[in-house]
Parts: C-alpha cells; structure tokens; sequence
C-alpha cells in the first residue's frame, strides 16, 4: 500500500495540473530550504517534455507556514500581485506563475515562482562577507546594487498598477502608516511591557518626517534578499515589506548599520560615499541624511517588533523552531542601539 | 525574555525530536539524547534572575519620586506607574500632555524618564549579554 504523498509529490501532482502540455512531468534538485522565517520555501527543478522537447524550469514556492514572523501582517497573495505587477517594469524580478489559495494541497496558500538562476550570499556569514567584499573590489555589482534601487524608485508605480497596496495621504501620514503597522505586530506579540520601546515608539510618532515624494519602497533592500548572478542584480526577491512611501526608507535601509554587521561596506558591498552620488545621479531625488536618520531609528523599533513577534511565536508554541526563541535576547540589544541614537 | 525554564524545555524537547533522530552517527547522537537529559537536570537548577526585578523596583521608585518634585507632574503619576507596564503608560500619558505640561517641563521629565529606561535596559542587558563591566 501507497504512503501518503510527500511534499515534493503533491507539489509534482500541482505543477502537472498547471501545465496540461507538459508530458512525464518530474521534479529534481528539491530543496526545501531553511532560510525564510515567514514562508516556507522549495527551490527544485522541473523537466518534461512538450511537444516532443525536453524541457526544464527552475522554480521556487513560498508557502504561508501559518504562524510566520509577520503573523497578520504577511498577504501571499498580495506578494505574488506585487511580483506580477513587476514583470512587466524594468525592476529585476522572478517570473510569477501561480497563486495558489487552497490550504488542502499543501497545508497552505502558496505561490510559484521563477528560480532566477545565480546565488543568495548570505551577509552575515563569514563566506558572504567575503564574496560581497570581493565582489565590492571589482566595482560591477556595487553599481548593480544601486541601478536595481533605482530602478524600483524610478517606477512608475500607478502605471504598473502597484497603487493596490495602498497609498499614504501626504504629509507625515507615511511614517505614521509605517509606526502604526509595527506597532500592531508589536501588541500582537509582546508578553511583557517594554518601556524603552514605548519611549521609542512616543518619540517616532512626535517626530515623523513629511514624504517629499511617493515611490514604490522594497521595505527590506539589502545583500541576501538579492539575486546575484556574474556580479549583477539578477533578482529583487523577499517581496513582503513593499509599501508605497518615501524613497528614503529604502535609503535609510542601505545606510543602517543593522545591514552591515562590522563591514566597512554599506550592505557589505558598496561604499557610502558612492551610493549616495550614484543613487542621487540615477534618480535625481536628494538624499536627505537627516530624515534617513529618523527611518534608521524606526528600523529600529521595526527590529524589535520582529525580534518581539519571532520569539513571541515560539513562546506561544506556534512555532518550535529555535532560531525564533534566540531572538528573545535581541530585543534588549536592538532596544539598546535605539536608546544610543536617541541619546540616552 | 521567554523564561528559561520554558526555553530549557523547549530546546530538550528540540534535542530529542528534531535533532537527535536526524543524526547517523551513534556517537553524536548519543551525545544530543544525553544532552537532553541534562538539560532536564539543569532546568530543575535554574531560577531566574530575582536581583534584576529589584534593581528596577528601585530605579522605578526614584524615578517616580523625582518626578513628583517637577511642577504640574501630580496630575500624571499615579501609584501604580511602579511596573514596568505603569512606567509604559506614564511616558504614554507624558507625551500626550506635553502642550499642557510645558516644553520646558516636559523636557526635564522626559529627560529624567530616559535616564531610568537607560538603567532598565542595562538590568535586561545583563541577560542578553552586552552589558559592560
């Protein structure tokens, strides 16, 4: 007698439903990989034949675990709308295939991607510092870096039809869209009161800083959410913190110390000085350091409503994998960084 | 912090579920199983930390005692800010009557209030291992 289907047979059964044409359809290189926190994530390969041609795609599906670190906060179906809407601009992204909202296939929604081919260095590796640090001295793929941000800012995102996922009025309204978001994932969340987060919180509200201009915002641009394939940008990936807001935001993300971890290189791959005059000359938007200041510290408390909703989840049993019950200690250390930038 | 009892439970049950069954090798395997057990033996050791939760009792008493002394504070601190959730509120309550306070007022109290947080966040950084000394 048959055993149930394992993962990669149901994921098979799937992909043959999807693509009729498809003869001997098979799966190979089936990688359920343990980088995402909020999906779970297969990269694999699928070869068949189509009227009488070997063919071979590489794909990736996220899954929606049920219990991922942005809890409410994360939308699979918003994030496959997003890469859809992107692959007609000139924005690196994998091809989107399918969305898929049916839990009793895979226990989840989920969606199917395009593989893009190249590698994920992870930057807070030693070996992914290394690479980016190599790649930095050849001065292609820091240049790649800034081109694809300015790639996403210089989009026309009405046009491309990004405008879904919602528009802040003017104003301060961004940055006070921004706090309110986190702070829903921090009451979500947190097990005990955190004074220094609400002075934190109390001081971002008072001090938002008025968008200048709207631009379609990746929310997470940094080495490890990029394709990186011959020393270029090859893919825009992690698609779950995208809003319609203040360039800066993206900026005050590449400027942080929270991405670089003792490298001397922003991101560990591209030198400030550079980034600041090519991303200016590429899309003609001033960097303003003073309001990227004030994003930095809300990355900050954005940190901690991660590090807060992560351990939170392992707290409440939803979710047993250690690495979320380690965080339980970066939350004082995180808080810590935001007391230093706030003076105390 | 997720309380380390809890935490020491967790990664024992991890040990033997997870990581244990996925091991080949007798040897390191062995190792993990026995390094449940221990753990077992450990989280029946371990309290937690009761110095820290003194520590802010008294950086919260002073800061509240403080407090009290700048004009028109008494209409904001109550008896029950003494917690950490009560110390949430106050700076809550602070900001939302800093027009009616004064700039100057709520500079000092504001100012008072980090100097507390500051000695907080060094009682849980004890914990998380960045304190210095």
């Amino acid at each position: 007698m048959a055993g149930a289907p394992t993962v990669q047979e149901k994921i098979e059964g799937y992909l043959e439903s999807k693509m009729p044409r498809a003869r001997g359809l098979a799966l190979s290189d089936f990688i359920h990989s343990a980088g995402g926190w909020s999906h779970e994530i297969y990269i694999f390969y699928a070869n068949w034949t189509e009227d009488g041609r070997a063919m071979r795609q590489g794909f990736c599906l996220r899954k929606d675990p049920g219990a991922g670190l942005l809890r409410e906060l994360s939308s699979l179906r918003e994030q496959f709308r997003v890469i859809k809407a992107l692959e007609a601009t000139p924005a690196p992204t994998p091809k989107a295939f399918w969305y898929e909202e049916d839990t009793s296939l895979l226990g989840g929604p989920f969606f199917v991607m395009e593989k893009v081919e190249g590698e994920v260095p992870n930057p807070w590796s030693r070996a992914g510092k290394q690479f980016y640090a190599e790649a930095a001295k050849r001065g292609k793929l820091p240049r790649s870096f800034v081109e694809a941000l300015a790639a996403l800012h210089n989009l026309d995102w009405r046009a491309a039809g990004l405008d879904f996922i919602g528009v802040p009025n003017g104003g301060k309204n961004f940055a006070l869209r921004e706090i309110a978001k986190w702070e829903s994932l921090i009451l979500q969340s947190a097990r005990k009161p955190e004074p220094v987060l609400t002075e934190l919180l109390m001081w971002l509200k008072a001090n938002g800083p008025e968008a200048k201009r709207l631009a379609f915002v990746h929310g997470a641009y940094r080495t490890g959410n990029l394709v990186i394939n011959d020393d270029a940008i090859a893919a825009v990936i992690d698609w779950e913190l995208q809003v319609i807001g203040d360039p800066m935001y993206d900026v005050a993300y590449v400027l942080s110390d929270l991405n670089r971890e003792g490298s001397p290189l922003l991101s560990c791959v591209v030198e400030r000085e550079f980034f600041l005059d090519y991303y200016q000359q590429l899309t003609g938007i001033e960097v303003d350091l003073e309001v990227c200041r004030y994003y930095e510290i809300l990355y900050m408390m954005r940190s901690t409503a991660f590090w807060l909703s992560a351990s939170g989840l392992f707290a409440e049993r939803r979710n047993r994998d250690l690495r979320l019950a380690r965080t339980t200690y970066s939350v004082p250390v995180v808080l810590d960084m935001a007391a230093k930038a706030l003076g105390f | 912090m997720i309380p380390a009892k809890q935490l020491i439970n967790e990664i024992v049950t991890s040990l033997r579920e997870v990581i244990a069954p996925a091991i080949a090798e007798p040897y390191p395997k062995a190792q993990a199983y026995m390094a449940a057990v221990i753990l077992e033996f450990v989280s029946r050791q371990v309290e937690e930390r009761s110095d820290i939760e003194h520590q802010k009792y008294v950086v919260m008493l002073d800061l509240l005692r403080d407090l009290a002394r700048l004009p028109e504070m008494d209409r904001v601190i109550r008896g029950d800010h003494l917690t950490e959730a009560g110390l949430c509120e106050l700076i809550e309550h602070l900001y939302a009557e800093r027009d009616s306070l004064g700039e100057e007022t709520f500079a000092t109290a504001n100012r008072r209030v980090r100097q507390a947080l500051r000695m907080l966040l060094d009682q849980d950084l004890k914990v998380a291992g960045k304190a210095e000394g």
